[in-house]
């Protein structure tokens, strides 16, 4: 119950997301964030339970802050992404998985990456991705409009439409869009619409 | 007759090599704790000073040759800690490894950074059970714990006994009695931050003689950061 985006553009990532959180046929929340930054280049955007994402976000963050003051200089996005699935990867093998997907953002020395990674652990290297309950609609205008090679300010106006009109028809998603770009400049948050759709 | 009630003398040979290191003396005292607080007075020395707003430490690169990089002493724990040490290396980063663990440990139960008291006592606990436990050796390792928390900064010392101190200025490793000395005559409760590394680096010399360059941790603000003498001190023009 979630509709979260990523795309990647030429001079960096774009993350967006609705901010409604769902109790069963309820509307649990009408401001949940569904986008949080592991370090300063570095974001997850999560569907599906969100405790298991936060206690994973947690540990992610813990373990790459652990590695980068012994190493003395930080992860890259795919070193980030495959720690988070390597947890996600023991949850399924113990019978008892983290319910979420995540879509792994950031950008690194070998440039702006985009990762996305599911209960079985299993991560995937994509230009352009969606997931949760509203991703059929947002990948109906993520396909018809995502061009490789498109630069950030126009991927977060793609990732926000998508977005938008997922929480039309997905009964799901709702109560405004929060996108986040991440440049080599840093990371930009905005917020679209109110909480009262 | 249980070989712990033996005489301490007699307990090298009946023991082997499951023989405790650290086992009281006829007198009371623990000789292995005492070597291993003298092993950090043969170790290079650091300097710390707590300001107002602020709390530092200084020390030198441990530089063995021209043709081999320099050695930092002070580590990063977390965005808000520094820690260097006096004694064994590889002690110390047994010990630093233990407080960065700690540090995210916290960050993971309560997402906010540890505070300077709690790290310090995990770290005071850690090297207390060196002292406690058979076939163990007690780490031969001081530190200087410099940091700043939502309570203000800080300013510790932790001995190989697992004494953790809380001070103004203070100094470890070798010739520290010296050192001491100078912070005790030029300290004064409203020095700023240049006086006080102009300070930390005078009781630093004092103690030890070299060419290496001087690092600087300084804790201020929400932050830890490390640095040269020279960048730390255009910090505080």
């Amino acid at each position: 119950m979630t509709t979260v985006v990523g795309l990647k553009c030429v001079d960096g990532v774009v993350l967006a997301s609705d901010r409604r959180a769902s109790k069963g046929g309820m509307v649990g929340s009408k401001s949940v964030r569904k986008i949080y930054a592991l370090d300063e280049k570095k974001a997850v955007a999560i569907a599906g339970q969100l405790s298991d994402a936060s206690y994973l976000i947690n540990l992610v963050k813990a373990e790459a802050k652990l590695m980068e003051f012994r190493r003395g200089f930080p992860l890259t996005v795919k070193e980030a992404a495959k720690l988070l699935s390597n947890i996600m990867y023991l949850g399924m093998r113990n019978y008892a998985p983290y319910i979420t997907e995540i879509v792994v953002a950031g950008i690194d020395e070998t440039g702006p990456r985009l990762f996305e990674a599911d209960v079985s652990g299993a991560i995937t290297d994509e230009d352009f991705t969606a997931t949760g309950s509203g991703s059929p609609m947002a990948y109906g205008l993520l396909e018809g409009s995502y061009r490789p090679g498109i630069k950030v300010s126009e991927g977060a106006s793609i990732a926000a439409k998508a977005v938008k009109s997922a929480m039309e028809r997905d009964p799901g998603s709702g109560n405004g869009i929060q996108v986040l770009k991440i440049t080599k400049e840093g990371m930009e948050w905005t917020d679209i619409g109110g909480n009262g759709s | 007759m249980d070989g712990y009630r033996r005489e301490w003398i007699m307990i090298p040979k009946e023991f082997g090599y499951e023989r405790p290191f650290t086992l009281y003396t006829p007198d009371g005292r623990l000789i292995q704790v005492e070597y291993a607080a003298e092993a950090v007075r043969h170790g290079s020395p650091v300097v710390g000073i707590r300001g107002k707003d602020f709390s530092l430490m200084v020390t030198h690169t441990k530089d063995t040759d021209p043709l081999m990089d320099p050695v930092e002493k002070i580590h990063l724990v977390d965005e808000n800690i520094g820690i260097a040490g006096a004694g064994y290396t590889g002690d110390i980063n047994l010990l630093i490894d233990e407080a960065r663990l700690e540090a995210q440990r916290h960050r993971v139960v309560f997402e906010d950074p540890i505070d300077v008291r709690t790290i310090v006592n995990h770290i005071t606990q850690f090297m207390y059970q060196f002292t406690r436990y058979s076939g163990v050796r007690p780490l031969g390792a001081a530190l200087i714990v410099v940091g700043v928390d939502r309570i203000g900064s800080h300013l510790y010392q932790i001995d190989p006994r697992g004494l953790m101190m809380s001070g103004k200025a203070m100094a470890i490793g070798m010739n520290c009695e010296e050192a001491t000395n100078i912070l005790r005559e030029g300290y004064r409760e409203d020095l700023d931050m240049k006086d006080a590394i102009m300070l930390a680096v005078k009781a630093l010399s004092k103690a030890e003689e070299s060419d290496s360059p001087v690092e600087v941790g300084i804790a201020r603000g929400s932050k830890f950061i490390k640095t040269n003498l020279e960048h730390a001190l255009s910090l505080v023009k």
